[in-house]
């Protein structure tokens, strides 16, 4: 009967895939080759309705034997990915794109473009939402594509622009700009939709920059770092930061840019350049502003061995308790760390291990745990005592420095 | 760790998911994802680009054809869990009536009927008994006195045998003498209230379903790895758990070598319950080792130089059971828990207990599932806890200020819809800020500093969700590897991505690095054993089918030849191993080789198989299955000689034999019948009313020697008292069923380790030796201040086999009533009603300090669990 028919045949249609599938799994590229000229017949009698449907599993499969397989080719590829083209309608912008994404890392700048040049052209019937998000991407890769050939020609005139020669220059100029335009209006297009669009951004502000529009830059750039529909990107906030940067901006307006990306993600590595920052001026609310900053940094674990933030917070505490003024400050700080900053930092196992794999590590850090915790805490009684057992002067300037202050350490714990 | 410069485009949405779920078999094939500029050659006149799913991976190819058994086999024989045609109707009738509907019919009145021939004595004890005189089961009819007063039961079996044989069948008519029956005898004739039964099996029955089809307590594995030292020695410790019930927790050393070997006997713990979970993290050098069972949990510190013995530090009892354990990378003997009432605990061996989170409600979207997760994050006071719904990090501190959305089912993370989170790990070890998510159709990787954005995202494809996942993290330069697992399937995925490359200054976005890779499952190795017996081999592929319990893994990086060590444990207690080698810096070989199977066997892993089986068998050999009846050896009971009769015929027997064979030659009698005149008979003995004689003749005697009436007065007081006991009993049974809910108040084995606390807190390895009472100590207990005579572990353990979990689940019993069941029966078999609480109840305060009141969360009702909604 018809019914069992379609039953049987479904069925091996799932066998062969569970094949193929082994076969990939197991890198067997040509096995896997064998059985999917077999699955092809599975698109005559194509009753399923599941969202993933033969046409698109022979896509994906095929696109990822031929890109392992030993014998293929890229043109073998590019005649496989016309041939899906035409096959899964519903799926043409998503193959469309996937095809320029493999010619772009296989170096194929040019071919990438023509083929983005012609998906944008591709209409067929209303558009779904997917297929509308997918054009959109075809179109800010290719003002992207844009972004680079103008890139190149504008190279090409900063080194002519050393020799005269007025007339080669003049359609090399001319090819700029129009590749100015196109790649401008695609990639203003993207950025404004929520997502994360770094690079977007970055070579549409490079752009801007260029041509002296630094309102719009700085416009695109707030956007991207502060519209609430976008996520919470660091790098958002990162590249506004070197904008302003660029931009010869205030001191406040540096700081109040790194404030905000402290908020969000306060492990991020430009926090250094943040308490440094703060460090240096001469308002009492930012330089505690800055051992917050500092020491907020080192509860992240991945920033344990960092000689740099160590230092930095090693060169505040000590400044402080030289002055003597604002041991509150390190005493407010200390308080919510206090319970578990001694095992994470300073246990013995820690001391040993700093000291035979980095001894400024390990110094920066004695420095520290010994005025938090005093002259009896583990890391800086190994630390020190190694130190002056290899009669390295600056340890036995730390101990007695240590030894000095030891007051100081009653005062942050009381 | 940097963070990367530039990230892979993508649109970011909310809300919840738009994309039509369901599995989808090719769907993680045939994409890069996105592109992005960078890596090498920056600078040329040509940008170059990388793709967010690359085509480069490390090669791992595998040295053996099939995994090799490291272990032996644990003894005793394993019995499977129930399979689904074990609670299905097994009749194709009814499967095609109902096959028009969704979802299926569990076979409730079968397991009823098991339950009514397995323990007859628990669903008619009483009435039975007082009922058999009237039940008639013979097949002559019944004569007329009789027949007033008893019913022929055979009549009824018959009808019961047609009904049985007409099941399904949509027109049924109940035979009427069956319904006047059932009628007659529904509310009284069952010991247990017959509605209140039906309940709880039908419960059980769902609980048991469920867990077939998806079963998260085994979530993240019960196997854990601890790596050698910084000594850089070939010597790890392979920490499981075995034993019929799989509640003896080992902590095995191994030598590293081509194929692991064990080295000397392990330290064995006994634990009063299965153990789920096993999860361990090395802080300063020391292992700290976690073990979850349902109620308890429990944590141990391995130092770090070798064949240092575990030492066990702190247990907690939980009420409701606990779906999570982790261990902080950061911090020695700090842990935390959830539980499934949606409780999370940072757990601190030092400090206590500290409730994080208690919403039995799910974060993102509601969800029934009452399975919670939680993990540590790269800021040692910031846990992340998990729901089915997603993630979010927690400030310890302030965990209900602080806290932020990690990771959301939904449009954020281009989720399909019914999608829901399995597990998630954080991935410390390879990037302080990065963590794996598992969903039942992809990976994600995500990183804190970006929250709701995977970093990256791909379809693994696996049939069953993946359990557990195992991280190995990679040198800078070289790729991370992740391994995953699911139980039932057996599938073992690895999987390799480049966490945040540096290259030329700038750190470059998690990228997919090659293409997944299948690993052997435990069933592969079946095609290489030698050929058995059918039976045998039917035996086999049960046992070697088994779902998965765990997943471990290490890394040898010994140049030239690095390898990988994949270890799989199997819920029957099996660890199998197989080890793959690093093709490094290869040219992709050609197709030849590349299609080729791997080679056959080594003679080495041969060897394995043929050990293990041979172990194996002698093993069930012991305990033949399912039929295991009590037999007495009749040697154990007399000594030989006791047996042997006399060495030959007695002088009498000798001149009987003569007599006997004189009679018949002469065709004569034996004895005579005339009593010979010569010697009288003796005179019966007068009869003694001895305690031993039957009531009749006691009270004839009585009434013989004058005083009936005082023997009747003894007789009735007595068998008032007797009776009256007799329902004291059946009435204290009855309230323990009804007070099965809250079973928390009768969990005698807890007191158990509890009283031994101190006396082995400070015993060496030497006292762990096989065979000693559930041994849980506590390095916080004082050694010298406590009292020195603690009550003893408990003396008889009622009869283990028939007490362990493996065989009360066998019988079907729900594994919460199982310890009701097991107190119940231990009473029976020691006397005294209970042991007497142990004058050391301090020992419970150390373990559950002051926060134990948050714990017991008794009065809550028990949530039932559903099965996890995809």
């Amino acid at each position: 009967s018809s019914h069992e028919h379609k039953l049987n045949f479904k069925k091996s249609k799932e066998v062969c895939l569970s094949y193929i599938q082994d076969a990939m799994l197991q890198k067997q590229w040509q096995r896997a080759a064998d059985f999917l000229t077999s699955y092809v017949e599975s698109l005559e009698k194509d009753y399923s309705r599941e969202h993933i449907g033969p046409s698109e599993m022979i896509w994906r499969i095929g696109s990822e034997i031929l890109w392992h397989h030993s014998h293929s080719s890229m043109k073998e590829f590019n005649y496989f990915i016309e041939q899906m083209k035409t096959l899964g309608v519903k799926r043409y912008l998503k193959v469309c794109l996937e095809h320029v994404f493999h010619l772009l890392c296989n170096g194929q700048i040019d071919e990438a473009y023509q083929n983005l040049s012609l998906a944008e052209s591709w209409r067929f019937g209303e558009q779904t939402a997917i297929q509308d998000k997918e054009m959109k991407l075809i179109q800010a890769y290719r003002g992207l594509l844009d972004y680079y050939s103008w890139s190149k020609q504008k190279n090409i005139l900063l080194e002519h622009g050393k020799c005269v020669d007025g007339f080669a220059d003049l359609s090399v100029e001319q090819e700029m700009h129009s590749s100015f335009r196109k790649a401008a209006v695609n990639l203003k297009e993207i950025i404004k939709i929520p997502g994360v669009w770094d690079l977007f951004v970055k070579c549409y502000v490079d752009l801007l920059e260029f041509y002296g529009d630094h309102n719009e830059a700085r416009q695109v750039l707030n956007e991207y770092a502060y519209n609430s529909k976008f996520p919470a990107n660091p790098n958002a906030h990162v590249y506004l930061y070197q904008f302003l940067k660029r931009q010869g901006e205030s001191k406040k307006s540096l700081i109040s840019a790194l404030k905000i990306l402290h908020d969000i993600v306060p492990s991020h590595e430009l926090m250094i350049d943040f308490n440094t920052m703060l460090q240096k001026s001469k308002k009492r609310r930012k330089r505690r502003l800055g051992l917050e900053v500092i020491f907020a940094a080192l509860d992240y674990a991945g920033w344990k061995e960092n000689v740099k933030a160590w230092s930095c917070l090693a060169k505040q505490v000590k400044q402080i308790v030289i002055s003597e003024k604002h041991l509150d400050w390190i005493k407010q700080e200390w308080n919510s760390r206090k319970d578990w900053w001694p095992a994470f930092h300073f246990s013995r196992y820690l001391a040993k291990r700093n000291w035979q794999e980095n001894k400024s590590l390990s110094y920066e850090k004695a420095l520290v745990a010994g005025i938090l915790l005093g002259k009896d805490c583990k890391y800086f009684k190994y630390v020190s005592h190694q130190g002056c057992k290899a009669q390295v002067k600056r340890f036995r300037m730390l101990k007695k420095f240590v030894n000095r202050h030891s007051p100081v350490y009653l005062r942050i714990s009381g | 760790m940097e963070f990367p410069a530039a990230l892979f485009p993508s649109y970011f949405g909310t809300g919840p998911p738009l994309e039509e779920g369901g599995p989808a078999p090719a769907a993680g094939w045939g994409e890069h994802g996105q592109v992005l500029e960078g890596g090498p050659g920056r600078r040329q006149a040509q940008p170059a680009f990388v793709p967010r799913r690359s085509g480069t991976g490390e090669r791992w190819e595998p040295a053996d054809a099939a995994a090799v058994p490291v272990l032996p086999p644990s003894a005793g024989c394993w019995i499977p869990s129930p399979a689904p045609q074990d609670m299905l109707y097994r009749s194709g009738l009814c499967r095609k009536l109902r096959a028009g509907k969704s979802g299926v019919t569990l076979d409730f009145t079968r397991q009823l009927g098991h339950f009514f021939v397995d323990h007859p004595e628990d669903a008619f004890g009483s009435l039975g008994r007082l009922l058999h005189k009237n039940f008639y089961l013979g097949n002559s009819k019944l004569k007329r006195p009789a027949r007033n007063s008893t019913i022929r039961m055979t009549a009824l079996v018959e009808d019961i045998d047609r009904l049985e044989a007409r099941r399904g069948c949509p027109r049924q008519h109940l035979a009427s003498r069956l319904r006047w029956f059932s009628h007659l005898c529904r509310d009284w004739l069952f010991e247990m209230p017959l509605g209140l039964l039906a309940d709880y099996l039908h419960e059980e029955l769902m609980l048991q379903w469920s867990n077939l089809l998806f079963d998260d307590s085994l979530t993240g594995g019960a196997l854990a790895w601890l790596p050698p030292g910084d000594g850089g020695t070939h010597l790890g410790c392979l920490v499981h758990p075995g034993g019929q019930a799989m509640n003896h927790l080992y902590f095995q050393d191994m030598v590293l070598e081509k194929l692991p070997r064990a080295r000397g006997s392990p330290a064995r713990f006994e634990l009063s319950g299965r153990v789920q979970q096993v999860a361990a993290a090395r802080v300063d050098g020391e292992d700290f080792v976690g073990v979850r069972s349902d109620y308890h949990c429990g944590v141990w510190r391995v130092p770090g130089r070798t064949g240092a013995a575990p030492t066990p530090l702190q247990v907690i009892r939980t009420d409701v059971p606990a779906s999570c354990l982790t261990v902080s990378p950061h911090l020695p003997g700090e842990l935390s828990i959830c539980t499934q009432s949606g409780t999370v605990y940072l757990w601190n061996v030092e400090r206590g207990l500290q409730q994080l989170r208690h919403d039995p409600q799910t974060m993102f979207f509601r969800d029934h599932s009452p399975w919670r997760w939680s993990d540590f994050t790269a800021h040692p006071r910031v846990l992340s806890c998990a729901d089915r719904t997603g993630l979010q990090c927690l400030d310890a501190r302030a965990p209900k200020r602080c806290h932020f959305d990690l990771f959301k089912v939904g449009e954020e993370a281009g989720c399909q819809q019914g999608e829901r989170v399995v597990l998630p790990m954080y991935l410390g070890r390879a990037h302080p800020s990065q963590y794996l998510v598992t969903t039942q159709f992809s990976v994600y990787v995500l990183d804190e500093r970006l929250p709701l954005v995977p970093v990256l995202k791909w379809a693994h494809m696996m049939k069953s969700p993946p359990l557990f996942a195992h991280l190995m993290p990679g040198d800078p330069g070289r790729s991370h590897k992740v391994l995953l697992g699911a139980s039932h399937t057996q599938e073992l995925l690895l999987i390799q991505f480049l966490g945040c490359v540096s290259s030329g200054g700038s750190q470059l976005a998690c990228q997919l690095a090659g293409t997944p890779q299948k690993l052997h499952s435990i069933a592969g190795c079946l095609q290489h054993l030698p050929t058995q017996l059918p039976h045998r081999h039917h035996l086999l592929q049960q046992r070697l089918g088994a779902p998965v319990a765990g997943l471990a893994a290490a890394l040898q990086e010994d140049r030239p030849d690095e390898s990988m060590l994949v270890f799989q444990l199997s819920e029957a207690g099996d660890v199998f191993c197989q080890r793959l080698t690093h093709e490094a810096a290869q040219p992709p070989a050609p197709t030849s080789t590349d299609e080729g199977t791997t080679a056959p066997g080594s003679p080495a892993a041969a060897l394995r198989y043929r050990r293990w089986l041979r172990a194996l068998s002698r093993g069930c050999k012991e305990h033949p299955r399912h039929t295991w009846t009590p037999s007495l050896s009749q040697r154990r009971l007399f000594t030989r000689r006791e047996l042997e009769g006399p060495a030959g015929p007695s002088a009498m027997q000798r001149q009987m034999r003569q007599r006997l064979r004189q009679a018949m030659q002469e065709g004569g009698r034996i004895q005579h019948w005339e009593p010979s005149a010569l010697q009288p008979p003796p005179l019966p003995k007068t009869l003694e009313p001895a305690g031993g004689s039957d009531p009749l003749s006691a009270r004839l005697t009585a009434a013989w020697t004058g005083d009936w009436e005082q023997w009747w007065e003894e007789r009735t007081s007595f068998s008032v008292a007797q009776r009256q006991r007799a329902l004291r009993e059946r009435r204290r049974r009855q309230k323990r069923a009804r007070g099965r809910r809250s079973l928390s108040a009768s969990f005698t084995s807890s007191l158990t380790y509890q009283s031994e606390l101190s006396e082995l807190s400070d015993a060496g390895p030497a006292l762990l030796s096989p065979g000693r009472p559930p041994i849980l100590s506590q390095e916080g207990s004082p050694p010298a201040g406590s009292p020195p005579a603690r009550s003893p572990p408990t003396s008889s353990a009622p009869d283990e086999a028939l007490l362990s979990s493996q065989s009360l689940r066998c019988r079907g019993i729900p594994k919460e009533r199982r310890k009701t069941l097991r107190d119940y029966l231990s009473v029976w078999a020691e006397g005294p009603p209970e042991p007497p609480e142990p004058p050391g109840s301090q020992a419970s305060q150390l373990c559950i300090p002051s926060s134990q009141s948050q714990l017991s969360s008794a009065s809550q009702p028990r949530r039932k669990r559903p099965r996890m909604g995809f």
